[in-house]
């Protein structure tokens, strides 16, 4: 290395510093915080904290309303796997390989929602939903279907979040992997078309293959995102109920920070919580990271 | 190795000389805005001077959590209206979002830097824990010093029973109930005629559970909604009409939750029997109010402070009928709203204070927040005044019922201590358990109250 690039190299890592300092204060000094509140109990105005060790960690493991949130969090990451990375993938497909005219039209109706506020949509959504007057209602019941009471019963409150929340984020992640999927080469799958290849088949074999960079990336900001952009609908529509069969993790530790004043327990949520996702994103990095066609 | 450190001190410097830089001409920025800055700051002080010239004014801050559409367009009116007419005093009013709680999460910060407003709208539901954690005035404390002349303001103007509604657990007077509404019950007169049941509604509970079966079965529209939102403020006007208490004190002075008497779970389980039998519905707040509205549901067990977006909507012949009783049983409604607490610190801000504040209690201004808000006067004789509300009740038969049973008005229940928030929070999985069916309302009640008891002993 020659002192050039010595100095360039230098000259980088000075660049970062700003950001990272942002990081320092915004990022890693909070959460070194919320770590050291899970050892106490507090409620934000008392002038003493007080120590109570792994206290909190305990009554969260003991709390049997825990497993329940924790069984919601993943139902919830299912779900939107499903309707919001596993749909846009195929409908992407079916919008660059499939069909020719109109593209830019589904384009937009598909983006469309997503720069409406989630709050809008939330509230929006128990008007076109409401189980009795709703619209959605009334042509059910015209085919004689009553539709459930969704916000109070268990599995439908999830199933219904989550299309709201599908309907604000399936537009972003539908064109980020539609660039994916459009930058596999025409060469191929022209070629695979001539070999009279069946389209599931160049889907699987040669699409998911050809974009898993981008992917990958959607299909990591689905669970991410799609656990923080719920919490929207559960705080406006159902504040976690009833009784935690709409709660995950996210809102469970608002829910105890700023709705009980429990910032121990809150924060030991949080770090759990965190230590979870760890543990997802270590087990993707070993088995699904290989399998990746970077293209550079 | 040598080099390589050399280059880097090298590069420290020079970033450092960059930021310096980057100080020197921040800090040449500084001094113009200073230079600006003094010369606004002189166009203030001469202005204030100006003013000063009438004597200097106090100035106040009052918190308050009304939003545009939920009366704070009145706060502006009525604040206006006082500014103009007072020459020592300006009041400057300061919307806080996210309601009581907002405010109070405000009050925190606020309350941490060394300075505190004057005048603070509390929730009922912060009752305990505002007296236990800021520092505040009591009222007749404030009217023995600075309104010696009016000592028994608070007695000549208020009901007992109203004014017990500001008394904290400890037995202090913390503040003057300002924002007062209580649940009613809205009936939907037409959808009642058409299932032959008398248009005056029901009076008591148990009718209302006949008359919601029967609309079930005359018309196949749902006869009641309870309002479900995140407290239990509706539940506990049903359960506690039925001769039952929240909470009761033990004789050693110890507070224990007493909810789970026969006569409150029967209250509990007679919902929950209405819900199962498909006549009364089990939706969140916004979607029963909604059904009321659109004539889905036949009766709505709602605060009165949602009067005006119902009348505004509903297009049948919709009243309000007091909240009902248990047979014979004396009616307890608990209070929703607020109260007014002094924070000011120093003498000169709660004279001040006190005298903004009472001009908010006299009766126009009270007429005038009644009718920009939907809430309750706390104040006697607002109601049959000439400049009060009279002419505004005669045309307005809505309000007529949350006015009538002010008498029955009791305190929100607020769990005492730390874990009251948690005693709140169990109630409602208590609810979404009892309404939802997956427990009956003996099993529920009884097993919550104990949890709470032990909850309460813990602490």
């Amino acid at each position: 290395m020659n002192n050039e690039t010595k100095k360039q190299t230098i000259l980088g890592y000075l660049f970062l510093i700003p950001s990272l300092a942002v990081f320092a204060v915004f990022m890693f000094y909070p959460l070194l915080y919320t770590f050291y509140l899970s050892f106490f109990e507090w409620n934000m105005v008392k002038p003493v904290k007080k120590f109570v060790g792994l206290n909190n960690y305990i009554a969260v493991f003991r709390d049997p309303n825990t497993f329940k949130i924790l069984g919601n969090t993943l139902a919830y990451i299912l779900v939107l796997l499903v309707l919001n990375f596993v749909l846009p993938y195929i409908l992407s497909f079916i919008l660059s390989a499939v069909i020719r005219h109109g593209k830019s039209f589904y384009k937009a109706v598909f983006f469309l929602p997503s720069v409406i506020s989630l709050v809008v949509g939330s509230i929006l959504y128990t008007w076109i939903l409401n189980p009795i007057s709703g619209p959605v209602a009334i042509i059910l019941g015209k085919f004689g279907i009553q539709m459930p009471f969704w916000s109070k019963t268990d599995g439908w409150v999830i199933a219904v979040l989550c299309i709201i929340t599908t309907w604000k984020t399936f537009g972003y992640n539908f064109i980020n992997i539609l660039a994916g999927v459009s930058g596999v080469s025409q060469e191929v799958i022209e070629a695979a078309r001539l070999d009279q290849v069946p389209m599931w088949k160049i889907f699987l074999d040669i699409i998911v293959p050809m974009s898993s960079a981008t992917g990958i990336y959607v299909f990591i900001t689905t669970i991410v995102q799609g656990l923080q952009y719920v919490f929207t609908p559960i705080k406006v529509i159902t504040q976690g109920g009833p009784n935690y069969a709409s709660s995950n993790l996210i809102y469970a530790s608002y829910h105890e920070a700023f709705t009980l004043y429990r910032t121990g327990t809150s924060s030991a949520i949080s770090i759990l919580t965190m230590l979870l996702f760890i543990v997802l994103l270590l087990l993707e990095f070993k088995f699904v990271e290989k399998g990746v066609y970077y293209e550079n | 190795m040598k080099k390589n450190l050399k280059c880097l001190t090298a590069l420290c410097m020079a970033g450092a000389m960059i930021s310096l830089t980057g100080c020197g001409s921040s800090s040449q920025s500084t001094s113009a805005d200073t230079t600006a800055g003094s010369a606004s700051s002189e166009a203030t002080t001469s202005a204030e001077s100006t003013a000063s010239g009438n004597g200097s004014k106090t100035v106040i801050e009052y918190w308050h959590c009304n939003a545009e559409n939920q009366g704070g367009l009145t706060v502006d009116e009525l604040v206006k209206n006082f500014n103009e007419n007072n020459d020592h005093i300006e009041v400057v009013a300061k919307y806080n979002p996210d309601m009581y709680k907002g405010l109070m999460q405000n009050l925190q910060a606020e309350a941490a830097t060394g300075n505190t407003p004057a005048l603070v709208q509390i929730g009922w539901a912060f009752l305990d824990y505002f007296s236990n954690n800021f520092s505040y005035t009591s009222p007749q404390e404030i009217i023995d010093q600075y309104d010696a002349s009016d000592k028994t303001f608070l007695t000549d103007n208020f009901l007992p029973n109203v004014l017990d509604l500001a008394v904290n657990s400890d037995g202090v007077q913390v503040g003057i109930p300002y924002s007062l509404s209580s649940p009613v019950l809205y009936i939907n007169r037409d959808l009642l005629k058409e299932a032959g049941l008398s248009e005056e509604g029901p009076k008591t509970w148990e009718e209302v559970d006949s008359f919601a079966r029967t609309v079930q079965e005359k018309t196949g529209k749902y006869g009641f909604y309870m309002q479900e939102p995140a407290d239990f403020w509706a539940q506990q006007g049903l359960i506690e009409s039925n001769n039952t208490s929240m909470l009761t004190k033990t004789a050693d002075g110890k507070i224990q939750a007493s909810f789970a008497s026969p006569e409150g779970i029967q209250a509990m389980q007679m919902v929950a029997d209405l819900i199962k039998d498909g006549a009364a519905l089990h939706v969140s707040w916004d979607e029963g109010c909604q059904s009321f509205i659109d004539g889905n549901c036949a009766m709505l067990y709602t605060t009165i402070a949602r009067r005006a977006s119902v009348q505004k909507s509903a297009q049948f012949d919709v009243a309000t009928v007091k909240s009902p009783t248990w047979g014979s049983s004396p009616r307890k409604v608990p209070a929703g709203g607020c109260f007014l607490a002094i924070t000011a610190q120093t003498d000169e801000q709660k004279e001040a204070a006190w005298e903004f504040e009472k001009y908010l209690y006299s009766v126009e201004s009270m007429a005038a927040w009644t009718i920009g808000t939907g809430y309750v006067p706390p104040r006697k004789d607002v109601a049959d005044a000439e400049n009060g509300l009279k002419s505004f009740l005669a045309e307005n038969e809505m309000m007529k019922a949350a006015i009538e049973q002010m008498d029955g008005v009791v305190s929100w229940t607020s769990f005492p201590g730390d874990a009251g928030l948690q005693a709140e929070q169990m109630l409602l999985d208590m609810r979404d358990q009892i309404f939802g069916g997956q427990v009956t309302a003996e099993e529920g009640m009884t097993s919550t109250q104990d949890a709470i008891n032990a909850l309460l002993d813990a602490q």
